[in-house]
């Protein structure tokens, strides 16, 4: 019994596993690029930023109003690059911008009035954006764990295990994230109007 | 319901989930170079030198417990002075104690050590002593007069009087 469990576990994280392997490279990666910036590399954190900004983006977008959201990640890596110095394992970059990413929505939040975002229905302009911008918003009254997992995937085009692996997550959490919110924005998307 | 398109994109392509990335694309980031100003302080990763100074500040306590703790030891245990009696030198305390009424009173110094004595350092400490025994009778001959007058009492009737009570 313990041994056919067992094996039915290996079965299913073997998957899994080999998929957040080639993650691994780009680990390594991380760590040196984050060596090099803290060496004084601008490149290096420069690199690094081109790896992370559709990262931070995602889960800012899950968060904050658009148009706030391209200020809010470029003061994100110009606070990261400021206390580089202070993230002790350059592996953990991703995990470590991500939080950063997620206190400063809600400082955001904490700081300003609440306000209604302006969308493009009142420009008159395309529709498909202002379509993007009401989905969007459905996402945005999920729970925090799936509506980030959803933007990043749906929004940003990562994989499950690409998520998994830049945000410190595991990859059954994230796979579990995404079936969910999915189920949730089907739910609500069929009880508005439907794709 | 198979999800493995929503998981890594493999698999049967789910139309629904194509069609929500089609709609959410505008919405993607896109590039642009990060704006890093001049004047921004390379960071550089600071040493943590608490655990040394906790270590240097445990061992020069240590240190100086340790010497304070030798320091009194040797205090304590300084050996003591050994020294030799001269045969022929007469035991000075039973000869003056002899003739004084402080003889009971008077304990045996108990010596740890042993000392010589000249006829010069004995000659000298019979006349300290002969100083010491006269001036301890002067003080009691002062001590008793005084005690007279404020009592205002006989000498004899305060002795009576002590025999009975």
């Amino acid at each position: 019994m313990y041994e056919l469990d067992a094996t039915a576990d290996v079965l299913l994280m073997r998957p899994q596993a080999n998929a957040a392997r080639p993650q691994k490279d780009e680990t390594s990666v991380e760590a040196v690029l984050v060596s090099a910036a803290l060496a004084g590399d601008r490149d290096g954190f420069g690199r690094l930023y081109d790896l992370y900004a559709p990262l931070v983006h995602g889960i800012l977008l899950a968060r904050v109003p658009r148009d706030e959201v391209d200020d809010l990640v470029q003061d994100i890596f110009l606070h990261a690059f400021r206390k580089l110095n202070t993230l002790r394992d350059p592996e953990a970059f991703g995990p470590w911008i991500a939080m950063i990413a997620r206190n400063r929505a809600v400082d955001f939040h904490r700081r300003t009035r609440p306000t209604v975002e302006m969308t493009d229905d009142l420009g008159g302009s395309n529709t498909s954006d202002s379509r993007a911008t009401e989905i969007l918003e459905l996402i945005r009254t999920l729970p925090d764990a799936y509506r980030e997992t959803l933007v990043l995937r749906l929004v940003e085009g990562m994989t499950g295990p690409e998520i998994a692996a830049r945000t410190g997550l595991t990859p059954a959490s994230v796979r579990v994230n995404l079936h969910r919110g999915m189920k949730l924005l089907r739910q609500k998307l069929g009880f508005t109007e439907g794709l | 319901m198979n999800d493995d398109y929503l998981w890594d994109k493999s698999g049967e392509p789910d139309p629904e989930i194509q069609e929500l990335e089609q709609i959410l694309a505008p919405l993607r980031y896109q590039p642009t170079p990060l704006e890093m100003p001049n004047e921004l302080p390379v960071t550089r990763r600071r040493r943590n030198y608490f655990p040394l100074l906790a270590i240097a500040a445990t061992v020069l306590i240590a240190l100086l417990a340790g010497g304070l703790w030798l320091r009194f030891r040797t205090e304590e245990s300084i050996p003591p002075v050994e020294a030799t009696i001269v045969p022929s030198a007469p035991s000075v305390k039973e000869e003056v104690v002899h003739n004084t009424d402080l003889r009971k009173k008077v304990k045996p110094v108990r010596r740890h050590t042993k000392q010589v004595f000249t006829n010069y350092d004995r000659e000298e400490a019979l006349a300290a002593k002969e100083q010491v025994m006269l001036a301890l009778r002067l003080v009691s001959e002062k001590l008793k007069l005084a005690q007279r007058r404020t009592q205002g009492a006989s000498p004899n009737q305060i002795k009576n009087q002590h025999k009975v009570g």
